[in-house]
Order: C-alpha cells, then sequence, then structure tokens
C-alpha cells in the first residue's frame, strides 16, 4: 500500500511525545558526533604521530573515567526528566520499586486525570482491535483504525488475546509492548490534525511486516461526530444490488468470524464490520480501502496475507463477490 | 521524500526489469495506447493496488491470483477472454469492467481515464 | 617471585632427549588425523569451522539484504524470510561468535602461557566436534524448510506449542543444546586452563592481558549460559508436554522467558567483545613497540564489564511496560558500561601516542576496529536512554548498532587477530597487499550497510520485516544497505581468498614479524616450545631478548618428556608456583565419537527418532566413561628432574588436581542452572503472588518432604564415612558406605517424587506445579549422575585404582555428591515455602 501518512520517529507530530523524544535525539546525535570525531582524531594521531611521553595517569582517568562518568551523569539526569515529562508516575515505596526492576505486579492503575480518553487497543495476529468503552452503552469497536482528538491526552490499553506485539506510532509516541496476561499503557497526545502510521515493533509470527495501523487525530467536534456515527447500528440495505451483497455476507457465513452491528453477524474472532467502509486500510494497514482491494482481500486474502486467519473466499460468483465489497463498501 | 523515493525504486526497478527482459525474446507487435504513459501506468498500477488480484511484472508486490496474470498482455488475443484485445477496449475494461460483462468479479475501481491509459499501455509495453 | 640461578640449563642437552619430545608429540597422519587432540590442531580447526559459519550466515544475510533491496520485493516470501532472519542471528551468535572466541583461545592460549597444551586436551576435541556436526546439521534445516522461525531470542508464546507447532522451534532449542554444552566444556578448559597452566612465576599480574579477558570471559559463560540452558530447557518441556510456565493463563508469564534470555543475552554480548578487546591490547602494544599504557585498569575495566553486563539485561526490555522509574536503574547500569569501555579505548589510543606504530594490516584493521566499534558504542548509549530507546527498540535502528558493536568490537579484532597471528601458524605473513585493500573494503562495506539501518530505523521500519511499503523514505536508505553488504562481503571473501592463498599450517615455526613482547612467538613446534622459561615480567621477549634462543635450546624447564608421555606443568592458580607434572592424553577416537554422539542426540531428539537418540547418547557416553577411565593416570610416586633444579610429583590430589578444579567448575555451572529455576520459581510466585499454587492445588507432601530431606542426610552421611575409611584395607567398608550413599539417594528421590505425585498436583495444571515438578526432574537427573560416578569409582575401588593417593575420582565423586545433596535440600525447602504464606 502506497501512502505517505507520517510514520517516522524523525518527522514527529506537534506537541506530542515523538516531538519531546526527537529533540533529545537531537542532543544525543550532535554528543555522539563530537565524541566520535574527537576519539577518532585522537587515535589516528597516535598511529601518525611519532612516538612522544605521554601522561598515562591523566590519559586514562581524565579520558576514561571523568570524562564519560559526567558525561553520562548529566546525560541519565537529562533522560530521567524527559521520560519523566512522557510518562508522569506517582511515588511508591522502595520494595514495590525494587520488585518492579523486575517487571512484578501489575501495573498500578494510574487515576486517569480528567478529559483523559481511553482506548483500548487489543494485538491480534495480525491484526489490531479498537474499542472505546461507552458508559452504559454497547462499545464502539473497530479495526485498525485509532482516531482520537487532539490537544486532548489518550491513553491507549494495550493488550494481546495471542502472542507479543508492540505499539508503535513513531510519529506520535515511543512504542509499547502487548504482552499476554498483562495490560500496558501508552499515552498519546499531539495538537496536529492528520493521519499517522502506527507499526507492530514485536516480531510476532509469519505477517509480523503487514501489521499496521492509522491513528487519525482531528478536531473534539469531529472526533464527536465520528464517534457518534460510529455507535450507530447498520441497517440492511434498501439497494437491490447492495442487497445481494448482504445476502452474500450470511452465505457465505462471514458472520461466525465478523460482527455487524444491527445484524445478525456477531462473530468475533475477526475484525468488526460495523463501520469498515470508513476505514483507511484493509488487512491491518496493508491495503487502501476501495472496492478493488475489497474484492481482492475477500478472494484472495491468502495470498495478499499468507498464514492469515482469513480464508480466501471461492464461494462467490463474480457478481456476488462485486455486491459483497459494495456492501461492505457503503458502511461508513 | 516521495519523489525521491519513488524515482530510486524506479531506478532498481528498471535495472532489473530491463536485464530479465533481456533474457527474454522480444514480440513482434506493440499496440499503441493513444495518450498512455507507460512509467506512469506502473505507478498507477501500484497506486491502485491492482496487484492484489492480478500478477502483474515489473509492479511491486503484485502477486494476486484472484484474477489472471497480466503478463506479455501485448500477445494476448482476448481482453477478459471475450474482447479482441485492442487498445481502446482494454481502457474501458479497465476504467468498468462490469458495464462490459456484467458477470464478471472484476469491480469498477474509481480512477481517471488517463490512469486507464497509461495502465494499458504499460501492460502492452511489459513482458 | 625470582627466576632459580640453575636456570638456564647448561649446554649440551643430553642425547635423544629433543627426538623423545618431537616423537611423543608428532601428530598421527591420514584418517587418524582426525584423533588429534592437541590445541594447535583442535584450535585450527575450531577457527576454520567458526569462519565456516561466519561465511554461511553471512549467505543468509545476503540473500535477506537482496529481499530487501526495494519494497514489495518477492525474492523470498515471509516464511522464508522468517527463517533466514532466524538463523542469521542464531547462525552468527551460536556458531559463529562464541565459538570463534573459544576457538581463539584453545589455539592461543597454550602459546601464549608456555604450556605444551591445555588440561584437558580432549574436551577441546570433544567441544569442536560436537559443534562442528551439530553445527553443520543445524544449519542444513534451512534447506529443508524446517529452520526455527521465532527469532533467535525465541520469544514465547509464539514459540510455544500453540503458536508455532511443528520441528522448527525444536531445532532451535534442542540443536542449541549442543553448543551450550561445547561452550560450557570449552569454558572449564579455558579457565582451568588460565589458571592451573601457567608458566612457573607468570603470577596474575604478569599475565598477558588476553589470558584476563578470557579469564573473565570463561567465568561469565559459567554463570551466563545457565539462564538460556535453563530457559531453552523450560520451553521445550511446555512444548512437549504442556507444562505452563511461559503462558498467562496457568501461572506462567511470558516475561519470564525474556529475563533469563537476556540475562544470558546481555553478558553474550561481553562474552564475545572481551576476547576481543584483549586480543586488541596485545596487538596494540605490539604494533606501537610498548607496554600496554594501564595495564591494571584495564583488567579493572574488564572486571568491571564483566560484572556490569549481568546487571542490564534489562535494558531489552525497556518497552515491556515496566514503570519508567524502574527503568532507570538499568538505564544507569546500561550507561554505567560505557566507562569500563572508555577506559579502554583511552588506553589503546595512549599506548598508539606512546609508541611508534608499525604500518601493517593489523593496525588498520585496529583503527577500523575504533571506528566501527566506538560508533557502536555511542548508539548503544543512546538506547540506554530510555525515553530514546522507546523510539529506537526493535527497529532497524538496533540491527545497525547491534552490528556495529558486533562487527566493530569482534569481527574486525578478530580480522587484525588473523593478519596478525596467522605467521604464528604458517610461518609466514598473510598478504599485506590483500589485508590492507580487504579491511578498507570492509570498512567501507560495513559502514555503506549499516549506517543507512540508523535512519532506516527512525524513519519507522521495524525490525524483522521481510517486506515494507513504499512512499516512506525507505527506499534509499535499504537500497544503499543491500550494496553495503555485498561490498562488505567482497572484503571478507579477499581475506578468505588470502588466507587460501597464503596460509599453510607449519610444523616448526620460528618468527616474530611484528617484534612482540609475548611468549606465543617463542619457536613453536607440534609440542609448543622446546622449553618453559621462568617469566618475570609482561613482555618476556622485551625483557630478555635472547629467550627464544634458550627455550629452543631447552635451556629452560622440562625440555624433553620425563614421564615418557605428554605432559606440562601445572602451577598455583594466583602466584604460579610449579607444582607438578600433568600427564596429557594423546590422540584418541573417544572425543570424536563422544560429540558426534552428543550432536546426533540432540537433533535426533528433535525429529523424534528415538532410537538414534539413543543410541547418540549411548555412544557419547561409552566413549566419555572410557575416556575418563583413562584420565586418572597411575601415580608413579617418584619426583621427575625437569631442570633448573626443578623436581615435580606427577601426580596431586585434593585442591591441588586440576581435575578438582574442573569439577568445581562444573559446579559453578550446575549451581547456576539450579539457581536460574529457583529464581524461576520466585519470580512465578511473585507474579501470581496469593494464587501459588491456586486454591485447588496442594502442596508437596510435608512428610515425605521431610522424610525425602532425612534421606539425603544419611546419604551425605554415608559418604563421609567412606571418605574418612578410604584406606587399602578398608575395600569393603568404603563399598558398603558408597551403595548406602546411593540408595539414600534414590530413596529421597523416591520420596520427593511421592512428596508431589500423592497430591493432586501435575505439571500441565499450573506454574507452581510445573516448576516444582521439574526441581525434581533435576534432581532425577542429578541421580542419575550419581549412580555412574558412584558405579565407576567403586568398579575403580575393586580393581584398586583408587587408594589414598590416587584419589582423585573419589574426591570428584564425593564433592558432586554434597553438592547434589545441598540442591537436593534446597529444592525440597523451596517447593514447601509457599505453606509458610497460607
Amino acid at each position: 500500500m502506497q501512502s505517505t501518512h507520517p510514520s517516522s520517529a524523525l518527522d514527529p507530530a506537534a506537541n506530542s511525545g515523538a516531538a519531546l523524544i526527537d529533540q533529545l535525539g537531537t542532543v544525543l546525535y550532535v554528543g555522539a558526533a563530537i565524541i566520535f570525531v574527537a576519539v577518532m582524531a585522537l587515535a589516528l594521531y597516535g598511529v601518525i604521530a611519532r612516538a612522544r611521553a605521554i601522561n598515562a595517569r591523566s590519559w586514562i582517568l581524565g579520558g576514561g573515567l571523568a570524562f564519560p562518568i559526567f558525561t553520562l551523569t548529566v546525560l541519565l539526569m537529562y533522560s530521567l526528566a524527559v521520560g519523566n515529562g512522557l510518562n508522569a508516575i506517582g511515588s511508591s515505596n522502595a520494595l514495590q520499586l525494587f520488585l518492579e526492576c523486575f517487571g512484578i505486579g501489575e501495573a498500578r492503575e494510574r487515576a486517569p486525570a480528567d478529559g483523559v480518553l481511553k482506548v483500548h487497543v487489543i494485538g491480534k495476529q495480525w491484526w489490531w482491535e479498537v474499542r472505546y468503552e461507552q458508559p452504559g452503552r454497547e462499545p464502539v469497536v473497530l479495526a485498525n483504525e485509532i482516531r482520537m482528538p487532539t490537544h486532548r491526552p489518550v491513553e491507549l490499553v494495550l493488550s494481546t488475546t495471542d502472542v507479543i506485539h508492540s505499539f508503535w506510532a513513531p510519529s506520535l509516541a515511543g512504542k509499547v509492548d502487548m504482552i499476554p496476561g498483562r495490560t500496558t499503557r501508552l499515552r498519546l497526545q499531539t495538537s496536529e490534525e492528520g493521519t499517522f502510521r502506527a507499526l507492530c515493533a514485536e516480531y510476532c509470527g509469519g505477517q509480523h511486516a503487514l501489521m499496521a495501523l492509522f491513528v487519525i487525530t482531528q478536531s473534539e467536534d469531529d472526533f464527536g461526530a465520528w464517534l457518534a456515527r460510529q455507535a450507530q447500528p447498520v441497517t440492511e440495505p434498501r439497494d437491490a444490488f447492495l442487497k445481494q451483497g448482504y445476502d452474500a455476507f450470511f452465505r457465505g457465513e462471514c458472520h461466525e468470524c465478523h460482527t455487524v452491528r444491527g445484524t445478525p453477524a456477531n462473530g468475533v474472532s475477526g475484525p468488526d464490520l460495523t463501520h469498515v467502509g470508513g476505514r483507511r486500510s484493509l488487512a491491518a494497514g496493508t491495503l487502501n480501502n476501495h472496492i478493488g482491494t475489497m474484492a481482492g482481500w475477500i478472494a484472495g486474502a491468502q495470498e495478499v496475507k499468507p498464514g492469515n486467519k482469513m480464508p480466501s473466499s471461492l464461494a462467490y460468483t463474480g457478481v456476488e463477490l462485486r455486491a459483497l465489497s459494495a456492501w461492505l463498501g457503503s458502511l461508513e | 521524500m516521495r519523489h525521491r523515493s519513488i524515482a530510486c525504486r524506479s531506478i532498481a526497478l528498471t535495472l532489473i526489469w530491463s536485464w530479465l527482459a533481456g533474457c527474454i525474446p522480444g514480440h513482434d507487435y506493440e499496440p499503441r495506447v493513444i495518450g498512455g504513459d507507460p512509467e506512469r501506468g506502473r505507478a498507477a498500477l501500484a497506486r491502485h493496488e491492482c496487484g492484489v488480484c492480478h500478477v502483474i511484472p515489473g509492479v511491486p508486490d503484485a502477486v494476486g491470483k484472484v484474477g489472471p496474470a497480466l503478463d506479455r498482455y501485448a500477445r494476448r488475443s482476448y481482453v477478459a477472454g471475450k474482447f479482441p484485445n485492442e487498445p481502446e477496449t482494454l481502457v474501458r475494461w479497465i476504467v468498468d469492467a462490469p458495464a462490459m460483462a456484467p458477470q464478471t468479479a472484476m469491480p469498477a475501481v474509481p480512477m481517471s481515464d488517463k490512469d486507464a491509459r497509461d495502465m494499458a499501455a504499460y501492460l502492452y509495453e511489459s513482458d | 617471585m625470582r627466576p632459580p640461578k640453575e636456570l638456564p640449563n647448561p649446554l649440551p642437552r643430553p642425547d635423544g632427549e629433543f627426538e623423545r619430545l618431537q616423537a611423543v608429540w608428532e601428530p598421527p597422519r591420514g584418517w587418524r588425523a582426525l584423533t588429534q587432540v592437541n590445541n594447535t590442531a583442535v584450535g585450527l580447526w575450531y577457527v576454520g569451522a567458526a569462519l565456516l559459519f561466519l561465511v554461511l550466515g553471512g549467505i543468509l544475510a545476503l540473500i535477506m539484504r537482496t529481499q530487501l533491496v526495494v519494497p514489495g520485493n518477492n525474492l523470498v516470501d515471509y516464511d522464508l524470510y522468517n527463517q533466514l532472519f532466524t538463523m542469521h542471528g542464531s547462525v552468527m551468535m551460536f556458531l559463529f561468535a562464541v565459538p570463534v572466541i573459544e576457538a581463539i583461545g584453545i589455539l592461543l592460549l597454550p602459546a601464549m602461557q608456555g604450556a605444551r597444551d591445555l588440561p584437558f586436551p580432549r574436551l577441546s576435541a570433544y567441544a569442536f566436534w560436537a559443534y562442528f556436526v551439530g553445527g553443520l546439521v543445524f544449519f542444513t534445516t534451512i534447506f529443508f524448510d524446517l529452520a526455527p522461525d521465532g527469532g533467535w531470542f525465541m520469544y514465547p508464546p509464539l514459540t510455544s506449542y500453540e503458536f508455532s507447532p511443528g520441528l522448527r522451534t525444536d531445532f532451535w532449542l534442542l540443536g542449541i543444546g549442543f553448543i551450550e554444552i561445547s561452550a560450557i566444556a570449552g569454558a572449564i578448559e579455558i579457565v582451568v586452563g588460565i589458571l592451573r597452566t601457567r608458566p612457573p612465576g607468570m603470577t596474575l599480574d604478569k599475565m598477558p592481558i588476553y589470558l584476563w579477558a578470557m579469564l573473565i570471559v570463561g567465568a561469565m559463560i559459567i554463570f551466563g549460559f545457565p539462564p538460556v540452558i535453563l530457559a531453552t530447557a523450560l520451553l521445550e518441556l511446555e512444548r512437549a508436554f504442556h507444562w505452563p510456565f511461559f503462558l498467562a493463563e496457568r501461572g506462567g508469564d511470558p516475561l519470564l522467558w525474556q529475563h533469563l534470555f537476556w540475562l544470558f543475552g546481555h553478558p553474550d554480548v561481553y562474552i564475545i567483545f572481551l576476547p576481543a578487546a584483549g586480543l586488541v591490547s596485545m596487538m596494540v602494544a605490539t604494533m606501537a613497540q610498548t607496554p600496554l599504557v594501564g595495564y591494571r585498569w584495564i583488567v579493572v575495566a574488564m572486571l568491571g564489564t564483566g560484572t556490569i553486563s549481568f546487571a542490564l539485561w534489562v535494558h531489552h526490555m525497556f518497552a515491556t511496560g515496566m514503570p519508567h522509574i524502574s527503568l532507570s536503574f538499568f538505564s544507569a547500569a546500561s550507561m554505567a558500561v560505557a566507562i569500563p569501555a572508555g577506559l579502554q579505548v583511552f588506553s589503546w589510543i595512549a599506548t598508539l601516542w606512546r609508541g611508534n606504530v608499525q604500518r601493517a594490516t593489523p593496525t588498520y584493521f585496529l583503527l577500523g576496529f575504533f571506528g566501527v566499534f566506538v560508533l557502536g558504542g555511542l548508539t548503544g548509549v543512546m538506547l540506554a536512554v530510555v525515553p530514546y530507546d522507546w523510539q529506537a527498540h526493535d527497529t532497524y535502528f538496533v540491527v545497525a548498532h547491534l552490528h556495529y558493536v558486533l562487527i566493530g568490537g569482534m569481527l574486525f579484532p578478530v580480522f587484525a587477530g588473523i593478519y596478525y597471528w596467522a605467521p604464528l601458524i604458517s610461518g609466514r605473513q598473510l598478504s599485506e597487499r590483500m589485508g590492507t585493500w580487504a579491511c578498507a573494503i570492509m570498512f567501507i562495506g560495513v559502514n555503506l550497510t549499516f549506517f543507512p539501518m540508523h535512519i532506516a530505523g527512525l524513519l519507522g521500519m521495524p525490525r524483522r520485516v521481510w517486506t515494507y511499503a513504499d512512499g516512506y523514505g525507505l527506499e534509499i536508505y535499504n537500497l544503499l544497505s543491500t550494496i553495503g553488504a555485498f561490498i562488505f562481503a567482497a572484503g571478507i571473501g579477499i581475506v578468505l581468498l588470502d588466507l587460501l592463498l597464503h596460509f599453510r599450517p607449519a610444523g616448526k615455526v620460528s618468527t616474530n614479524p611484528w617484534k612482540a613482547g609475548s611468549l606465543e612467538w617463542l619457536p613453536q613446534d607440534n609440542y609448543a616450545i622446546r622449553s618453559i622459561p621462568f617469566v618475570t615480567s609482561r613482555d618476556p621477549l622485551w625483557q630478555h631478548p635472547s629467550l627464544p634462543e634458550e627455550v629452543d635450546a631447552g635451556r629452560h624447564y622440562l625440555p624433553g618428556t620425563v614421564t615418557g608421555g605428554r605432559e606440562t606443568i601445572v602451577t598455583s592458580p594466583i602466584d604460579a608456583r610449579p607444582q607438578y607434572l600433568l600427564r596429557l592424553p594423546g590422540p584418541s577416537w573417544l572425543p570424536v565419537l563422544a560429540g558426534v554422539g552428543t550432536a546426533v542426540f540432540f537433533l535426533a531428539l528433535t525429529v523424534k527418532w528415538m532410537l538414534v537418540a539413543v543410541a547418540g547418547a549411548a555412544v557419547a557416553l561409552v566413549s566419555i566413561l572410557r575416556w575418563l577411565w583413562q584420565s586418572d593416570v597411575a601415580p608413579s610416586g617418584k619426583l621427575f628432574d625437569v631442570g633448573g633444579g626443578l623436581s615435580l610429583p606427577d601426580y596431586l590430589s585434593g585442591s591441588s588436581s586440576h581435575s578438582w578444579w574442573s569439577v568445581v567448575v562444573l559446579m559453578l555451572v550446575d549451581g547456576s542452572i539450579f539457581a536460574c529455576l529457583i529464581f524461576t520459581f520466585f519470580y512465578l510466585w511473585t507474579i501470581t503472588l496469593s494464587d501459588f499454587p491456586p486454591e485447588s492445588l496442594d502442596l508437596p507432601l510435608l512428610g515425605s518432604s521431610v522424610a525425602a530431606a532425612l534421606a539425603w542426610a544419611a546419604s551425605v552421611g554415608a559418604m563421609y564415612v567412606a571418605h574418612r575409611q578410604l584406606r587399602p584395607d578398608r575395600t569393603k567398608v568404603v563399598s558398603l558406605a558408597l551403595a548406602a550413599a546411593l540408595i539414600g539417594v534414590w530413596v529421597a528421590f523416591a520420596l520427593s517424587l511421592h512428596a508431589l505425585l500423592a497430591t493432586n498436583l501435575r505439571p500441565q495444571l499450573h506454574g507452581f506445579a510445573s516448576t516444582a515438578y521439574t526441581m525434581l526432574a533435576w534432581q532425577g537427573l542429578h541421580a542419575v549422575l550419581l549412580t555412574l560416578m558412584a558405579g565407576f569409582t567403586l568398579l575403580r575401588l575393586w580393581l584398586e585404582m583408587v587408594d589414598p593417593v590416587r584419589r582423585v575420582v573419589f574426591d570428584n565423586t564425593r564433592i558432586m555428591w554434597y553438592y547434589c545433596a545441598a540442591q537436593g535440600l534446597i529444592a525440597l525447602a523451596v517447593m514447601n515455602l509457599p505453606r509458610l504464606a497460607m
């Protein structure tokens, strides 16, 4: 899939965690370049120049000990400050901290500050389920796409149902693993409206390379409208061609694995397709979403992404395939 | 960034394919598509992800088995097994296949007429 | 210590002395050449095999780079690609990097320390054969679509039975088994060799710096490999029998694997780097023609590196969602490890400044090492910065970093070493011209390949992807990397060609082309050096220019063979006082059979050819027993005059025996594995807290546990009686006591088993049960080991091959017995501990 949405730690979104890390990076690059040039110059001079008396103690204690200790101490303090800025956490007692050094103990639930939007992201081989819990209502569930408002902190609650994955949106923030039996968290925030690509960064099996998603940041109003629309169920289509596709969906047993809210389809092992037509991509960031790729994906899922759980459907006539693709595409 | 990267990819692909092309005997006739640019056609084929369903030599990731392979298209007698292989027929087919053959599985992927011409030109040029 | 006045020995040497020495060290010819155990042969094969795997692993890398030359390429599919990167990592780490450092050690150490050979030549040969045969078979899995595809780090649950059915992962888990055994065997050889076979006078502070490096690395292998040995065993148990260790839903934890794996994996990086740094220290001093600046600082730095390297494994886990505050400890440790590295770099630079540097290929490779390694070190510091790592982790930035560190920190020094030490073996230098070109091409290649990867990673390219999308700016960097990879390969090709054209192992070598000061540049032959000097400085050849001539004329210790066979001098571990003559074994098929048998056992077990596996194990076991049977040579009771006014016995027992040291080292390995198992138990306990074991499961029976503990105590008591009664007239009492001790072991094992089996605990149910049963299985394995040792000892007792003097076999059995009892008692206590928490 061709696309130019930001997906680079070197091209961070405005006022995001990635922007903070990018600044830290600049300091690191400049520092490393200076040290590298200096060390290489010293080494080359040592080879080229004639023998000379040296003060061994000052070389070793100065260059080998004092200089790195000083530099690294400053760097450590700076990096801790940046880390805390990204991920402020409360204080805790010494034992707890010691245990946490070994990853022991559930990450403590941080009381979300007012206005923090929680989004659950669940890693699966090889796609992402995204859930917005709606108090008192059915959650909004979609796949391979996160939408979030700008100017508001968003906490991703990360988990997995199979193997270890890692959520990484390079232009927005660093990565955090999704680990069976655990819940991890990642905070996203930006003031920039746009579409950003995210990827799975932990090798998770055969199609690890084809596991991406898009994070779309939009204004608070647009986001609210989008969420409201996502909460709407689907109604049976009136158009005859689309109805043909709707029928084909059930005849091909797509509903065994997929949910389309408002219809009898309530399978859970595949992505929720309630508003699939409005999504940016198919097959977890692998294909752009249009009628051609939809049809190709349905009929050739095992060619596009071999080994994934969706079979290449061979059950449809050509017309049915087009109708089904058209109906799914209409679910915006 | 994007222009540079595409240029670089094109150079690499051209090198590879011109080398491969040297291994395959050339064909005798080349139907010309009016207003079609093969190089842009390759980019358009990639952009519209036709490779999801078709094997298309020279287009990255075009390994689909849903539809027929589109290699050596100039040598085909028929488009979609039905219509004599004329450039204008192929262009029409790419733009809106269901209009020509209602039973086809190939959807009408929204695209400009220019894109379709470029694609057709590329298909006729490629081996 | 001062050298004795009697040295050098008077001339002329007695008639026939030299000829007899030559005769006993004469290597066998024809097919029997394979039975050689001498380090000069085995070491050379070992280095050659490691270079072969470098080439094979490199070819895998070239295929991967070709696949990634353009986005959306389909040269290989995802399935093959995943096997390729898994094999590339595994081959380079387990079949090249670790073996090559041990190989160089086995090849060079005896020469550098003036020994005729290392103390256990057959163990080296065994390590080589297990590695070579097993490694080759392991590599061929790539041709049968059976190569592992879970990454060289093998994270479960991806690699457990549910997500990786089939044999691929088993090939990794079991295939790595023989490499681990081989590595440990090599480490025992190297540690005991350095501590006990140094020349008289070479106190610890006079050791060449490379000996320090290898001593520290040997210790690191002893403590660093056990975590991965245990981890692979646990994962194989989980895969084969569904015992949960890493499955969250049944009281396991996937992160347990990561802790164990990186507790090995990070020290492993320094296990690879420190020996190379040791080689660099040797070469820098010689090329600059001045003693190394800051010898003591470098030793301290290497000790520091070795220690700190065990405290920073979590930096591979910064992105696992641990709280930032707890990561900061590991961040600080990861940065701190840069300090000893910096110390060494500045010592080397200071040495270069102080001397007049010879312009030759080794120097050029050393400069290449500086450039590549320092850059890799600097990106390492970046990765130690936690927030930065959250971006860079698991991207091509890390791929770039680790290749800079490993190629810079290890490959360049090793290639410098090839050019530096080749004359020592073949008597003449490699081609300066080809070497210079190779160095330049490799330097360009490595930078062109890996520098762009830093950028590709930051532009959003994760690791381990078989394809990538276009339009994200990754194309140009991948194209450059691919071109660079082929250039780099060409550089390596030139070195190999140079070796092919100009490297011919010669028997007698007398050359010192770089005017070095260390002992290996004394005239060498199959017997190593003609006579063993008394060392009084760190650079004996510089201090004593006539030494080569004197040594070669036989004017120092042990100028011939005094026992009529192969022998070397054993000295005390710290101040290198001569203690006794170690009679070394000669050529034999036994290590070959044992090595091949071991490899066959592990590989056949993988494909579940049980008969073949049993046959392999039987061949290995019988060969090893037969070889051990020959190893405790009867003491002559005489003192042998080795010249220089020194007379030595040919046998010592107790802690003076080199054999005792090897058993102690083995127990340290054993104990480390057991400690990791205990760690596993407590780790899973703290993860599941009150659910350990869950309400529905019982605890081990207290009564049986206590009875088992008493049985262990009784067994130890019986062993103690045997120890006290070991006299020629008390054979019957000793036999009975040994038998009683053995019965005690099995009673203890049976009672421990009963403590678990009589409850509803079954290993498949929960992490608590699986860990408890694993501890039990570990005891069972040791019960079998003790049975073998007891039988071996009893047989020798009855054949009058054990007596109060010749008691090394008995002592080895005895200390192993005490160790196993302690281990059994700890296991019983630990598995009953949750009782206290209830």
